[in-house]
């Protein structure tokens, strides 16, 4: 079984001629067009009507909003890819590393010693849930008993107080612009590109994409299918590290109401990205630009004065639009 | 319209399913009182039928009349309002309500039940379908599967049912289950119901059929009088005659044992199983519904555990515990739905392809993107998918092609053992061929391939040697030249052990 006969006219093989794989390419391109489009035209818009829109400052100002919700929405994007939904734990475990973080720093650890340490809580925390999703507990339901696990634990290390890092030793991490750009916005553009190419390229991330787009059949593969939901929630709990470490390093202090409404601004970007509920679908880039669209209409909005309830408001409707837009489409389309 | 005592009547019905024709202007109608058996083989068309008659699926052309009236059934509901029942093979009982609150699931008639009311108004229904001495506040989970299907029926009757359809209902059931189904369906025939009753065990229509229609590639043929045939003649009519062209040439079998079974035992096997498989040699496991055919290879996949026995793959033995333990000593299994778990739907072929294979494509972790797509091409060559395809979602594809893909991608693994469940389920005719063609040219090429099938016609036509089963048990093994289709038939149906006293 080495080697297989090369059939000379394969073109005229199979039966019918239903497809044409054309319409298959545009259409998996559709969402991330409409992404697209919609933040040139939001940008178009802004900077017609609010002069100091798209300056330079403010446009900084829009992508430092969007790197957190961004790097985090990255990781959250594996985890609706491989077809567990969402984490809900995303914002807690992200507090929850922030005042480890400041916790550690405070009792003198050292910046590379706390760094280190608390990255690899964050990649712990989220490879307990994935481990725990993988052997067939339901995500939702998991994650929302870790977020509780998670805030509350947060609330005993920080005592419900502010923890004063007592040291500049990390502040660069939180407010460094190296070549004008905030840290945070690097972490994003880098990582951006290298979990598109980590789930595009490399056998795990294929793995995790076959799993999320038909378990069973990942499993007669051979494949092991646990892998996918162990991987996507880990790399999700390292990317809440890194949000966590740079807000504490960012402010000089942990405290445990930080990162409010996260859980819900990072499902948001997934699903205005126009990543499929139901996984096997999508890609990271989806979600960074959704993000980003995000970041860029909350800001908008903040200079146009809108009240917190109608941003809120506004954001919730496209993130309905966004659903009734890409997924119900998506499901016509089966 | 005369009356000629017909209930229903269903002239001209046509169904295609994408490229493939279900029904093609079939005739159908049944008389009040009457039990009209339906058979047919997988895929001729009589669950379509009984299926858009039932308001699941929508007859491209065609009319049907219930009572002298014409009908537009679209919905179950309309179904269920226009007078038919259709019970099929899962079943659709709560099993923490109880009894009679199952029966009275979704009639809303009454707001407040108390029990002894409700226990009033299920009365007259559980007796009717022999449950009579059923407390109807039991919950209907503590049943037995047949006392569960009898609660079903009862539920049909209850919403005033004049036509019901049984699918199969006697597959899951232990023969004495068995007797007392077919007792409910004659008593309610005797009411003045009409029963369809659709099944592949030649002897229930003895029994209890008063008339059959046959289906074969989509058409109906007249209905016959159950009393003017015998088994032989139902067996002729129902095969017709034979499409020889469809299969491959065999090739000659003289390689070494590659797969051995001694005294196997598996879930859903009543007695143990052994056999030889050659290199180059086809078995083809025939076998209906439940009759341990798939379980066999299940266990041999490493799907269901091996309960007894010893299983060798070239002379070593293998202990499968999971599939992954099976695909890594070569073996490879397609399962009997593709849809749930032979194809990727929503990703391209080359993923599909190569899904089993990944290592073989991946350096260092790390995917190429040329092997990938070497890999995926050869495959897609060798099983005749056109390259230009190989980009789309699997799940665009027709039934044939996809059973192109379910198939092929194990290639990849270079496997010595391939394992496949119904090869041509929901496959056109034209790519039924071409399958049989490539089965046929790895078994020549040193695979040794294994396939259950419920199709006769598939058995008899692509295997070299056939095994035959019947409700858990292997009757024989024997070169597939040798066995005649009627021997085959009665080998999987048992009509005479089932229809032992009966009528014929």
């Amino acid at each position: 079984m080495t080697s297989f006969r090369p059939i000379a006219d394969v073109a005229g093989a199979g039966s019918g001629g239903e497809f044409d794989p054309r319409v298959a390419t545009r259409r998996r391109r559709v969402a991330t067009a409409i992404v697209i489009a919609a933040l040139v035209v939001l940008a178009g818009i802004g900077g017609a009507f609010t002069p100091t829109f798209l300056t330079f400052d403010n446009l900084l100002v829009v992508i430092r909003q969007a790197s957190i919700t961004g790097v985090i929405a990255l990781g959250m994007s594996y985890v609706t890819i491989s077809g567990n939904l969402f984490a809900l734990s995303a914002e807690e475990l992200a507090i929850l590393t922030a005042c480890i973080f400041g916790w550690l720093m405070r009792a003198k650890f050292g910046l590379a010693l706390s760094l280190i340490a608390t990255l690899l809580f964050a990649g712990l925390g989220g490879a307990v849930q994935g481990g725990i999703i993988a052997l067939g507990a339901d995500p939702i339901i998991t994650t929302l008993a870790f977020g509780g696990f998670f805030r509350g634990l947060a609330s005993v290390v920080s005592q419900n107080q502010n923890i004063l890092l007592g040291t500049d030793a990390a502040q660069w991490l939180g407010t460094g612009r190296p070549l004008g750009v905030p840290t945070q916005s690097w972490a994003f553009l880098i990582l951006t590109p290298l979990a598109w190419i980590v789930l595009q390229k490399t056998r795990i991330g294929r793995v995790l994409v076959l799993a999320g787009a038909n378990r069973a059949a990942a499993r007669s593969a051979g494949l092991r299918v646990g892998q996918a939901a162990l991987l996507g929630l880990t790399l999700l709990g390292l990317c809440c590290g890194l949000a966590g470490i740079s807000a504490a390093a960012q402010f000089g202090q942990a405290v445990a109401n930080l990162f409010q409404g996260l859980n819900f601004d990072v499902v948001a970007a997934v699903l205005v990205g126009g990543i499929a509920l139901r996984g096997g679908q999508g890609s990271p880039i989806q979600a960074a630009l959704g993000a980003a669209f995000i970041a860029l209409l909350q800001n908008f909005m903040l200079l146009n004065d809108f009240s917190s309830g109608w941003r809120m408001t506004v954001v919730g409707s496209l993130v309905a639009l966004a659903t009734c837009l890409f997924h119900i489409l998506q499901r016509r389309r089966e | 319209m005369q009356s000629d005592g017909a209930v229903l009547r269903m002239r001209g019905i046509s169904k295609r399913y994408g490229s493939v024709t279900a029904l093609q202007g079939v005739d159908f109608s049944l008389a009040a009182g009457e039990v009209m058996a339906l058979l047919g083989e997988n895929g001729a068309g009589k669950s379509t039928l009984v299926k858009i008659l039932a308001g699941l699926e929508r007859a491209d052309a065609g009319t049907i009349e219930i009572g002298g009236v014409l009908r537009r059934l679209r919905s179950p509901s309309q179904s269920l309002h226009a007078g038919v029942a259709y019970v099929t093979q899962e079943l659709s009982i709560v099993a923490p309500l109880s009894v009679a609150e199952n029966i009275c699931l979704g009639s809303d008639r009454h707001a407040l039940w108390s029990r002894r009311r409700l226990d009033r108004v299920v009365r007259r229904h559980l007796d009717l379908v022999g449950l009579g001495d059923i407390d109807s506040a039991t919950p209907a989970g503590d049943l037995s599967v047949a006392q569960q299907q009898l609660v079903e029926i009862a539920r049909l009757l209850s919403r005033n049912a004049r036509i019901l359809i049984l699918d199969e209902p006697t597959a899951a059931l232990s023969d004495a289950e068995i007797e007392k189904v077919k007792a409910v369906v004659r008593t309610l025939a005797a009411e003045g119901r009409s029963i369809i009753y659709v099944t592949h065990r030649l002897g229930e229509v003895f029994e209890i059929a008063d008339r059959v229609t046959i289906f074969r590639n989509g058409h109906s043929f007249a209905p016959m009088e159950v009393k003017s045939l015998d088994v032989d003649r139902l067996i002729e009519h129902l095969l017709g005659r034979r499409l020889e062209q469809m299969f491959p040439e065999r090739g000659s079998i003289s390689g070494p044992v590659v797969l051995a079974l001694r005294d196997v035992t598996a879930p859903g096997l009543r007695e143990p199983v052994s056999f030889d498989l050659h290199k180059g040699e086809i078995l083809g496991l025939a076998g209906q519904l439940g009759s341990g055919a798939a379980a066999v290879v299940r266990a041999i996949a490493g799907v269901t555990p091996r309960l007894g026995g010893t299983i060798a793959l070239h002379g070593r033995p293998l202990d499968a515990r999971s599939v992954r333990n099976a695909i890594a000593a070569g073996i490879a299994y397609c399962s009997d739905d593709r849809k749930r778990d032979g194809i990727f739907a929503v990703r391209n072929l080359f993923e599909n392809f190569t899904s089993p294979a990944l290592p073989r494509i991946t350096v260092g972790g790390v995917l190429s993107r040329g092997r990938e797509v070497k890999l995926a091409s050869d495959l897609a060559a060798f099983f005749e998918v056109a390259r230009d395809r190989l980009g789309s979602h699997a799940g665009k594809l027709s039934g044939g092609n996809q059973q192109k893909v379910a198939l092929g991608k194990w290639l990849g693994i270079e496997p010595s053992l391939l394992l496949v469940e119904e090869p041509t389920r929901g496959v056109d005719v034209g790519a039924r061929a071409e399958i049989y063609r490539h089965m046929r040219g790895l078994a020549n090429q040193g695979l040794a391939v294994v396939f259950v099938s419920s199709d006769n016609q598939e058995v008899l036509g692509l295997a070299d040697t056939v095994a035959t089963f019947f409700r858990g048990r292997l009757v024989r093994i024997t070169a597939a030249e040798h066995l005649k289709p009627e021997e085959l038939l009665r080998d999987v149906t048992h009509p005479e052990a089932v229809a032992a006293g009966g009528p014929a």
